[in-house]
């Protein structure tokens, strides 16, 4: 333990030099807008400005990209309290008892319980990273071939268990991602695959194309589809005559802030869209403790508090499965290791052995990070307030010029932008229909690790698939994988018996 | 039913060009195993997933309207139109990038995109189109140095 704390040490000595200061700062405030603006949520304000960091070296991208993460979770809860609009999804719960108090007048305490308990759940989750990330790395050291393979395919599962209303849609978009993910070159013989004598995709589907085209492109395609009306909106922000939070809002929302972060820290350490599901458990577990239950829904400030905490908890502790066993757990550390992958850092259980300097600085730029996003949360929260001022009709064609800007830069390719657009089109079809662009990307990034992974496990077994279940690790992961199958289909057969209506079944998907 | 239908067609197109690459055998399997098994169990749950919508369907009584059996009425909706404009002023900029320069096409595109969202007035749309061109130049070309398409212009 002693030496993961000098590899802190040495993490923050890196991470302190003027350039990567500001790196985390721009991170930070970038993400803090991403946050804001209703429609841009993290997956696709990192989708577009991967592009933004190629001319910087792995660390200093990771940085800033991280920064845009945790930014987007704590500015998320800005719009939540004060207009009712939850700038990314896992700020929904925040709107309930955040925009009551806005309501009441209470806009500033909320607003600066919702900054102060994301930074003490940022900073102890982190704290929990430094602890848990080198011993599970260490272990993580023994798993082979049909481990990871089993990894994955219940990655993939889990993820489409929690994401969207239906389960096999979900597994539909990772098929399709899995698919999308084998053109080009085969990984371990080298022959062409799906490439159609086209030059361009030997190289594969761009990975930047497909994320800017279905989280980005697709945001701002759904939005140009909105009556012309909504895009006209303009948010009148209130005043702030009272920021800070009295001791009695501060003795309430403690325990709630610590609850919270327990409930988020754990919950990311499960696949699945580890900061929303933590808000939801962390709203129940504090109404139902409270002693005025009654409260909640009509301005309680743990309501605040807790869900707040607990996603920031639960976006840090996302970063310790995407680092230590490479395998991003959500759509948001799916995103940040594509961008890993671009910049030829392979996450993994040998991360933090080979790479102690890019892995100890990036921990130690989300302690700055989290202490700059306090002080950019409680004194400039009016400011980038404002930001809603600037309506969408000229927001959406700026976001639109970044994203051909963005994905030019990325090759230098005019290619690069059509397989956008497709992908674009792609993206604003998928949310008319109802499915999930998460599971597709994931997909994506995840597919050629899977193929290599199955191709090996089958190879050293000499074609005997009796190597998933031989080992004890893999076992449980797949039987864990068949309990998440079997469960939805068994609580259909049970609605089924019972009258009532399946979620799958929606007409028009 | 229409998201079913396109991703069975994925999953078939994908098993039939997958089975025009070497399969290999189960001790050592070739380039298009993979995206054969892959391709196979997304047509399955595709072709699954379609006939649960179908039968889920309800049953229009005769005589309602629509369900006459008559052709379809095809009629782009507003915000369709508004879609497809903006995704066509895209592919156009695209398109005309390389003769035109970065600078000159973000100016156009600016203009177009405004005017599709239906921000009205050209002096205000020019001036937002004109001042974001301007931006984009001075940050993306002349401080990122990003080498983006020059046009016959020059820049």
């Amino acid at each position: 333990m002693l030496e993961s704390f000098q590899y802190l040490l040495g993490g923050f000595a890196v991470a302190m030099t003027l350039q990567n200061l500001t790196y985390c700062l721009v991170g930070a405030v970038v993400g803090t807008l991403v946050g804001i603006l209703p429609g841009l949520g993290p997956i696709a304000g990192i989708a577009l400005l991967i592009p933004a960091t190629f001319g910087l070296n792995a660390t200093s991208a990771l940085i800033m990209l991280s920064g845009i993460y945790y930014g987007a979770m704590y500015g998320g809860s800005t719009t939540s309290i004060l207009i009712n609009v939850p700038g990314e999804t896992a700020s929904v719960i925040t709107c309930i008892d955040g925009y009551k108090m806005a309501q009441q007048g209470r806009a500033g305490p909320a607003l600066a319980i919702a900054a102060l308990g994301s930074f003490i759940a940022g900073t102890v989750s982190i704290f929990g990273l430094v602890l848990i990330a080198p011993p599970l790395a260490e272990a993580a050291l023994a798993f082979g071939p049909p481990e990871f393979a089993a990894l994955m395919v219940f990655a993939f599962v889990v993820l489409s268990n929690v994401t969207g209303t239906s389960l096999v849609k979900a597994l539909m978009m990772a098929l399709a991602g899995l698919i999308i993910g084998t053109v080009g070159l085969d990984p371990v013989t080298g022959n062409e695959r799906f490439t159609f004598d086209s030059a361009y995709l030997l190289g594969g589907v761009e990975f930047v194309a497909v994320a800017i085209g279905v989280f980005g492109l697709g945001e701002v395609l759904v939005n140009v589809a909105k009556p012309p009306a909504e895009l006209d909106q303009r948010v009148t922000v209130p005043r702030f005559r009272d920021l800070y939070p009295s001791f009695e809002d501060l003795k309430r929302s403690i325990g709630a802030i610590l609850r919270g972060t327990g409930i988020g820290f754990f919950t990311g350490l499960i696949p699945g869209p580890a900061p929303v599901i933590a808000t939801y458990a962390s709203y129940a577990v504090e109404k139902h403790i409270s002693k005025h239950p009654e409260e909640f829904g009509n301005g309680a400030i743990e309501g605040v508090a807790g869900p707040e905490s607990a996603n920031n908890a639960a976006t840090q502790s996302a970063f310790i499965p995407l680092f230590v066993i490479g395998v991003p757990f959500g759509p948001v550390p799916a995103i940040l290791l594509g961008a890993l992958l671009v910049h030829g850092v392979t996450p993994g259980p040998l991360l933090i052995s080979e790479n102690p300097q890019l892995f100890w600085a990036v921990v130690a730029s989300m302690y700055i990070g989290n202490f700059i996003l306090l002080l950019l949360n409680l004194p400039f929260v009016p400011l980038f307030a404002n930001m809603l001022r600037v309506p969408k009709k000229i927001l959406l064609p700026l976001v639109m010029l970044f994203c051909v800007t963005g994905m030019y830069s990325v090759n230098n390719s005019m290619s690069d932008i059509w397989m956008m657009l497709v992908f674009g089109a792609l993206g604003y079809l998928l949310r008319g229909w109802a499915y999930e662009g998460a599971p597709l990307l994931l997909g994506l990034v995840l597919g050629p690790k899977l193929e290599v992974a199955f191709r090996q496990s089958v190879m050293i077994s000499h074609g005997d698939f009796g190597i998933f279940f031989n080992r004890p690790v893999s076992l449980a992961l797949l039987v864990l994988t068949l309990g998440f199958l079997i469960f939805p289909l068994a609580a259909r057969a049970w609605r089924f018996f019972h009258g009532k209506p399946s979620a799958d079944a929606t007409p028009g998907g | 039913m229409t998201a079913a239908v396109a991703l069975f067609l994925c999953g078939t197109v994908t098993v039939l060009v997958s089975l025009e690459l070497p399969f290999g055998t189960l001790h050592m399997p070739g380039s298009g195993f993979f995206p054969l098994v892959l391709g196979l169990m997304l047509a399955a749950l595709a072709a699954g997933h379609g006939v649960q919508l179908y039968l889920a369907k309800p049953k229009q009584p005769a005589g309602v309207p629509g369900a006459t059996g008559g052709a379809p009425h095809w009629r782009l909706d507003e915000a369709t139109r508004r879609v497809l404009l903006f995704m066509g002023a895209v592919g156009g900029a695209t398109a005309l990038m390389s003769s035109l320069g970065y600078t000159l096409t973000s100016f156009l595109l600016m203009l177009a995109l405004l005017q599709i969202l239906g921000i009205r007035g050209w002096r205000h749309c020019g001036l937002i189109a004109l001042s974001s061109a301007c931006a984009c130049y001075l940050v993306f070309v002349r401080w990122l140095a990003i080498p983006l398409p020059d046009g016959w212009l020059g820049f």
